[in-house]
């Protein structure tokens, strides 16, 4: 087949007239952020449109862009109705914006992302910083709206766990545009009071009623605030900078309260529990003690006493073994050392002395006796003397020579005659 | 400040049994820390029964406070 060569611009008409009868992009509103904005001297908008995965370039005539209220700005988010259509000078597509009008709920979402961040940044968010929600809270505060769904779960929650604790209301506005200077004023009235617990937050509701606790004042009101603060803003899904500030956070104002006070019932079970675990300990302890005794009573010692005598009998038949060979033995050095002083003092008594030397003296005596020329001269002998000279021999005796006779009884004297040899 | 107090009691409790099941003690000391403990847990006991339902307040426009009752809400 023969190719017919068509002109561009020929094109660009005819995708023109397609995207112009399609009735579907005839009428198309569209979300979207706004980029690249720029104002035209003449009063028309050009900028782009865009998500995360795709963008379209926009134009507003002026005699559109003069209704709106507000003044668009890149980041914007955007609400857009218009017909999508293609300019054949340059042949892209673009969308003809009539009417346009702030995505608030986009707009929100950028600026809670944005506070999000930056108050993360500043250690708002900080676990080290988080203040310990006390067990058993004597007076709770409540920062929220006097009415409504909230307060009534609140204090119905806590009158039902832990009825002993009182509660006081810091009512304020929890949406709307005064609401977060109400909130920090009601905050900071808490705070004039002991107060072991603070919640703060309001019932479910659209983001932007729940706006209020993600605004920067509260979030510092809650940074700042001394008393333990539990956050509590609608829903479990809902997470607004409230709860990230929030000593604790609770999914629902209900949560709020169960975390605030403990429940009775389960105090009164914790304390049976605490009966039942010293009651058990205490047991063991005796039942421990007891066994140790019964040991000790299956001792050998206990269960046949005498053995212990026996032990000590034979210990004291020994003693007394060893008690009697020592005073025998004393008894007989005792004896020979008397001896010995006897004998000492016999040798030396002068009276035993005497009747030793009387006796000594008799024999002496009786020796003498036997030696005394007397006793001799009773038997016949005769003593002769010459000159008084006892003489024994007839030398120097001379013929004439008077001798001297000396007889037992009496004594002679004679004339020598002769001498004999 | 009555339910401070419950907290201190309840904290000396629960050292009266951890001290009770530590074990090093004798058996006099700890027959006389398990009657304490018992005596204390009755205690807390009696105290949560017999405490006073707390009146809800709330605080007024002239920055007093107000009793306040549940149906109000």
């Amino acid at each position: 087949m023969e190719k017919r060569y068509i002109t561009v611009s020929t094109l660009n008409r005819y995708l023109k007239n397609k995207f112009d009868t399609d009735p579907n992009i005839q009428r198309v509103s569209l979300k979207g952020e706004i980029s690249n904005f720029k104002g035209h001297t003449r009063g028309h908008l050009y900028f782009t449109l865009k998500d995360e995965e795709g963008r379209i370039n926009a134009v507003m005539f002026s005699f559109n862009a003069s209704k709106l209220t507000f003044v668009p700005e890149d980041g914007m988010k955007v609400l857009v109705t218009g017909r999508v259509s293609v300019y054949p000078p340059t042949g892209s597509y673009q969308i003809y914006v009539e009417e346009m009008e702030s995505d608030g709920l986009g707009n929100l979402y950028l600026k809670y992302e944005a506070l999000k961040k930056e108050l993360a940044e500043k250690g708002l968010f900080d676990a080290g910083h988080k203040k310990a929600i006390p067990k058993y809270p004597h007076r709770i505060g409540i920062v929220t709206a006097p009415t409504g769904a909230a307060i009534k779960d609140i204090l119905s929650t806590i009158k039902r766990r832990y009825p002993i604790c009182e509660t006081i209301i810091f009512p304020c506005l929890v949406q709307g545009e005064l609401a977060k200077d109400d909130i920090v004023k009601a905050i900071n009235e808490a705070e004039k009071y002991d107060l072991d617990v603070l919640i703060v937050g309001r019932g479910g509701g659209s983001y932007e009623d729940l706006w209020a606790f993600n605004e920067e004042i509260v979030a510092y009101a809650i940074y700042n605030c001394t008393i333990p603060v539990i956050s509590a803003v609608g829903h479990e899904i809902d997470f607004t900078i409230a709860d990230f500030v929030a000593d604790l956070r609770a999914p629902t104002p209900t949560g709020a309260a169960e975390m605030a006070v403990p429940n009775m019932v389960d105090l009164f079970t914790f304390l049976e529990q605490i009966k039942i675990r010293c009651t058990s300990t205490i047991s063991n302890k005796i039942n421990i003690n007891k066994k140790h005794l019964l040991d000790l009573k299956d001792n050998y010692v206990l269960k046949n006493p005498l053995a212990v005598y026996e032990i000590k009998e034979q210990k004291l038949s020994n003693l007394i073994d060893i008690l009697n060979s020592t005073i025998t033995n004393k008894l007989a050095n005792a004896k020979l050392k008397y001896n010995h002083i006897k004998e000492n003092y016999i040798l030396n008594n002068p009276e035993e002395l005497l009747k030793k030397k009387k006796h000594d003296y008799t024999l002496i005596l009786n020796k003498l006796e036997i030696l005394n020329p007397i006793s001799i001269l009773s038997k016949g002998y005769s003593v002769v003397s010459l000159n008084d000279k006892t003489i024994n021999s007839t030398d120097n005796i001379s013929k004439g020579d008077t001798l001297n006779i000396k007889l037992y009884k009496g004594s002679l004297k004679a004339k020598v005659e002769s001498v004999g040899k | 400040m009555k339910e401070k107090k419950f907290e201190d009691m309840l904290s000396e409790l629960e050292t009266l049994v951890k001290k009770l099941e530590n074990g090093d003690t004798d058996l006099d000391t700890s027959i006389e820390t398990y009657q304490k403990a018992m005596k204390l847990a009755k205690e807390c006991g009696d105290k949560l029964n017999n405490a006073e339902e707390a009146v809800n307040k709330i605080l007024s426009e002239d920055g007093t406070l107000k009793d306040f009752h549940i149906e109000n809400a």
